[in-house]
């Protein structure tokens, strides 16, 4: 039963869904009716060590770099406009093939070239974040991005994390003003 | 203490007015001084249901039918020049007689005969939309546009909607280019 997130909320995985090994986190929006540049979201993942850095630039996946070295990260695609139902951009991730370096992996929302575009998640209709169990087809968590996060340019919408040998997942729904500089510089990686 | 919004921002009007069962909208811009025509503004109201889409016929209210069909929203009149301090125009709206098939209320505005007189909302200055409280007038909420020269001449300022058990404004301040007839047409309304 997917639980809708609200702001600053916590999810532990393994109460919710103690089976989970292979999620997608799904990103969909509407497309632009009104006037204006098209709304463009991206969907990212940042693999983190024990100290919440990358270990390097393979370690952040979106839609320039779809795929972790050793298979565990995969970017579906970059969808430019929203056009279509569903899920507009998916991530996915195998947590059985991550490496025992990689303590964490967060999941971000960015809108591309929001300051020129002078867009924020509020504008955006229907925009959400979700995470998938793949396996069963059950969505776990879903964030309402428009109506939760409207003056925001970037979130950091979750985490997955490691703890005592089971993988679990915390919600964190936290905006970054100065967008993907912002937290690209808080992980570790010069863009 | 009515709070600002800032564009794609939403506030919870059920959380910042307890007890809130009826609000007035004011619209509100000066006309710039021009040769020629007066600068007409006008403003509407798409009531909304699940599909995103007008509920009947009566649900665009404007000028010329003034009363939505259940007789919860209701158009105060039409200012032709933009004279006079305060809103220019108002719209009421009884948000406890609303039946739950309406979702939202978009609030737009249009320029009457912009082709004809050459007019766009370039010209247009001070542009707000604000929600007040009808039980003692206090304005709970308000969105100042201060959109750049642009060449549309519809827009729609903002919304009420709900959310869960509660109605909540979101400022939206988008343009429709083409006017009227696209931006009424994408709520499901034919002007023919």
């Amino acid at each position: 039963m997917a639980l809708t997130l609200q702001k600053g909320g916590n999810l532990s995985l393994s109460k919710t869904d103690p089976s989970l090994t292979k999620i997608l986190v799904g990103l969909g929006w509407d497309p632009r009716v009104t006037d204006g540049a098209a709304f463009d979201l991206d969907a990212s993942a940042f693999l983190l060590n024990a100290d919440g850095k990358v270990r390097g630039e393979q370690d952040f996946i979106f839609y320039n770099q779809l795929r972790s070295p050793e298979g565990a990260v995969e970017h579906a695609g970059d969808s430019r406009d929203g056009l279509g139902d569903g899920d507009d951009e998916a991530i996915k991730v195998d947590l059985t093939k991550v490496p025992a370096d990689v303590d964490k992996i967060a999941f971000v929302v960015t809108i591309h070239e929001a300051e020129a575009r002078r867009q924020s998640f509020g504008q955006v209709g229907k925009a959400f974040i979700r995470i998938v169990n793949s396996v069963s087809g059950v969505e776990v968590v879903r964030f309402d991005l428009a109506e939760d996060a409207s003056t925001e340019t970037a979130m950091n919408f979750g985490e997955l994390y490691r703890h005592n040998g089971e993988w679990k997942f915390r919600a964190v729904g936290q905006g970054y003003a100065g967008g993907l500089k912002a937290m690209c510089d808080q992980f570790g990686l010069n863009l | 203490m009515a709070v600002s919004l800032s564009k794609g921002g939403n506030v919870s009007l059920s959380k910042e007015a307890p007890g809130l069962t009826a609000v007035n909208v004011g619209l509100g811009w000066d006309a710039r001084v021009t040769d020629g025509a007066a600068f007409d503004l006008d403003a509407s109201v798409f009531v909304v249901g699940e599909n995103d889409k007008v509920l009947n016929d009566q649900a665009f209210v404007f000028y010329n039918n003034k009363k939505s069909a259940c007789g919860n929203v209701e158009h105060q009149g039409d200012n032709r020049s933009g004279e006079g301090s305060g809103d220019d125009e108002l719209v009421s709206v009884n948000l406890a007689g609303l039946g739950a098939e309406t979702k939202r209320l978009v609030f737009a505005v249009t320029i009457h005969e912009a082709e004809a007189r050459h007019q766009s909302f370039g010209q247009v200055g001070k542009a707000y939309i604000r929600v007040m409280n009808q039980a003692g007038g206090t304005e709970i909420a308000r969105f100042d546009l201060s959109e750049d020269a642009s060449t549309e001449t519809a827009m729609i300022f903002g919304e009420l909607y709900r959310h869960g058990e509660e109605w909540k404004f979101k400022a939206i301040g988008q343009g429709f280019a083409g006017g009227l007839a696209p931006l009424a047409a994408n709520f499901g309304v034919n002007l023919a």
